[in-house]
């Protein structure tokens, strides 16, 4: 592993694909929900029959919100408590992302960077927006679908159109998402959700200050040994 | 980075992160405030006498069909002239042409009588005559899981769709324990959006005269009725009447526990199941659109999902909990690390 660097520790990882996978779910049972499948033929296609059943696609959305909410609000407390926060958005980084991108395409020098890039933290807070938008609203329809609570049509007109504003924006998200690895610059970091590693020479190369914190931060540890070991993928 | 964090801080900035994000999701929580501003209205129901209703034998259409039609007229839709079907679809639900259909319920008729002959135990011959239209559900799957949130439940208790937003997906009709909305293509929304791959139309049914109870009137078809069988009210009195009656006749009441309450009481001297079987042989229950069967019990799709939805609810609580045990746990180790 010496050529190796650990950037995402496995509760990382499973945050990000208990997130990706409930995600892909409540779209497509949102859309279920819509209704589209009965009209659009899918539910006519054999095995699928159970897609125009609103009472089937109702259970898989609430099972997969479970999964989001849970995986959101870990994610959230779990970072906030170890004092986390090297993807949030800083002033500058829409500037500063620009010239990543142009860069890529052959234009001028990438700036250097920390653990992340400029364009990947602001599309963090895209997709966190997001993803905050439909659980809040989310959670207010699922609040109202107990007997107990009556909300005004003034209020739900809202709450429905936000909820079906954040699905597209979290679709659009997605697509973001998976068009920045038809870029090669960005293919390295494929592996780290899944390995949780990533080459060490393209984080030297790549995410040049984010290295220097780790050989610093690793000097203070195994004082003066200057390898870098997984301890550090904390920053 | 680990080492920076100390153990004494570890837990109130856990307990903070934890705070600072459930009142973040509590802030958009429905406020039920909403129910106090109405202390002062009451939430009203229906009681339908079975015994005393002859489906207005001495009239063409029954009383209570043709004072809903007269009093909503304005309200039935106005499709445009060529009506797209539902792509991909070769089809589409238009009952312009049958506006005058009073044997079922369709966008242009609100309600209508089922004129059943029914046997009971001892052998007794029974023709009743039942005024079917929107039931008021407590707990309504119709308005809760509209995808747009335009079908809602009123204060005073009425079921409505909002139809100048509904986008005609019909989803109410399939969710409704009886199909009760009806739709009608050509009208509405959705024609300013995208008419040919999205939207159906609008979808109608009874809305309790709300309108009327808002300002203390009754309903259209209580005041039409000449026998007295539909009486509205305050919703618990008209159970409790609807038990007394059932009682006094030792008959049967529907309404009390279909589809989780609703604001409806049928009282009848003959059981529902019957009924509903009688319904069924005399194909009057049809299986086509707009006639409602009378099944006893039936569920309410909210009540069967409802463990699933509370789970969602409990999620955040999991979450908080997970993350602060975990997060302790790589603290803990980031420390040992450091000691060695």
């Amino acid at each position: 592993m010496n050529n190796k660097l650990l950037r995402h520790r496995p509760v990382v990882r499973a945050v990000h694909w208990m997130t990706a996978i409930s995600t892909f779910i409540l779209i497509f049972s949102g859309i279920g929900q819509m209704p589209m499948y009965k009209r659009y033929m899918l539910s006519e296609l054999p095995g699928l029959a159970w897609t125009a059943d609103f009472q089937a696609t109702l259970v898989l959305h609430y099972i997969a919100a479970t999964i989001l909410v849970l995986a959101a609000i870990f994610h959230a407390v779990y970072h906030i408590s170890l004092k986390e926060f090297t993807i949030i958005p800083r002033r500058g980084d829409v500037k500063e992302s620009f010239l990543i991108i142009k860069a890529m395409f052959g234009f001028g020098e990438e700036p250097p960077s920390g653990k992340y890039l400029a364009e990947q933290r602001l599309a963090y807070a895209y997709i966190a927006f997001s993803l905050f938008l439909i659980i809040v609203t989310g959670i207010i329809k699922v609040i109202k679908n107990f007997a107990t609570f009556s909300i005004s049509e003034a209020t739900m007109i809202w709450v429905t159109l936000l909820h079906n504003i954040g699905m597209i924006m979290i679709m659009i998200g997605i697509i973001m998402h998976l068009v920045a690895f038809i870029f090669k610059e960005n293919r390295a970091l494929v592996p780290s959700m899944f390995t949780g590693y990533i080459s060490k020479e393209y984080v030297k190369h790549r995410h040049s200050i984010w290295y220097e914190e780790l050989e610093q931060s690793n000097k203070e540890i195994k004082q003066g040994n200057g390898e870098i070991t997984n301890n550090n993928a904390a920053l | 980075m680990l080492s920076r964090i100390s153990r004494r801080n570890f837990l109130s900035r856990s307990t903070k992160a934890a705070a600072i994000i459930g009142a973040a999701t509590v802030v958009g929580l429905p406020k039920k405030s909403k129910a106090k501003e109405n202390d002062n209205l009451k939430v009203y129901g229906t009681m339908i006498d079975l015994t005393l209703c002859d489906g207005c034998a001495h009239l063409d259409t029954p009383a209570c069909v043709s004072s809903c039609k007269d009093k909503n007229q304005h309200k039935y839709p106005q499709p445009i002239e060529e009506i797209q079907d539902y792509w991909p679809r070769t089809t589409h639900e238009d009952w312009s042409d049958r506006k005058h259909i009073t044997d079922r319920l369709t966008p242009y008729n609100w309600t209508y009588v089922q004129k059943v002959k029914v046997v009971d135990d001892k052998g007794l011959e029974h023709n009743l005559s039942i005024q079917r239209r929107c039931m008021h559900c407590d707990n309504p799957p119709c308005g809760n899981l509209c995808p747009f949130g335009v079908h809602n439940k009123t204060p005073e208790g009425a079921v409505v769709i909002d139809t100048d937003y509904c986008m005609g997906g019909a989803k109410c009709r399939d969710t409704c324990a009886w199909g009760i909305p009806q739709r009608q293509a050509g009208v509405g929304l959705y024609l300013k959006v995208l008419p040919k791959f999205a939207g159906g139309g609008v979808m109608y049914k009874c809305d309790f005269c709300h309108d009327l109870l808002k300002i203390g009137q009754m309903p259209a078809c209580q005041s039409a009725c000449p026998k007295s069988a539909i009486v509205v009210g305050e919703k618990s009195e008209m159970l409790s009447l609807a038990k007394a009656r059932a009682k006094e006749i030792n008959g049967y009441i529907y309404g009390e526990e279909e589809n989780g309450g609703t604001s409806t009481f049928y009282v009848s001297p003959v059981s529902f199941d019957k009924i509903n079987q009688a319904l069924k042989d005399q194909n009057i229950v049809d299986g086509k659109p707009g006639a409602p069967h009378m099944k006893p019990n039936v569920d309410n799709i909210l009540d069967s999902t409802k463990g699933y939805a509370a789970s969602v609810l409990i999620a955040p609580v999991a979450g908080a909990f997970a993350a602060g045990v975990l997060a302790h746990k790589t603290l803990k180790r980031g420390d040992e690390d450091n000691e060695q």
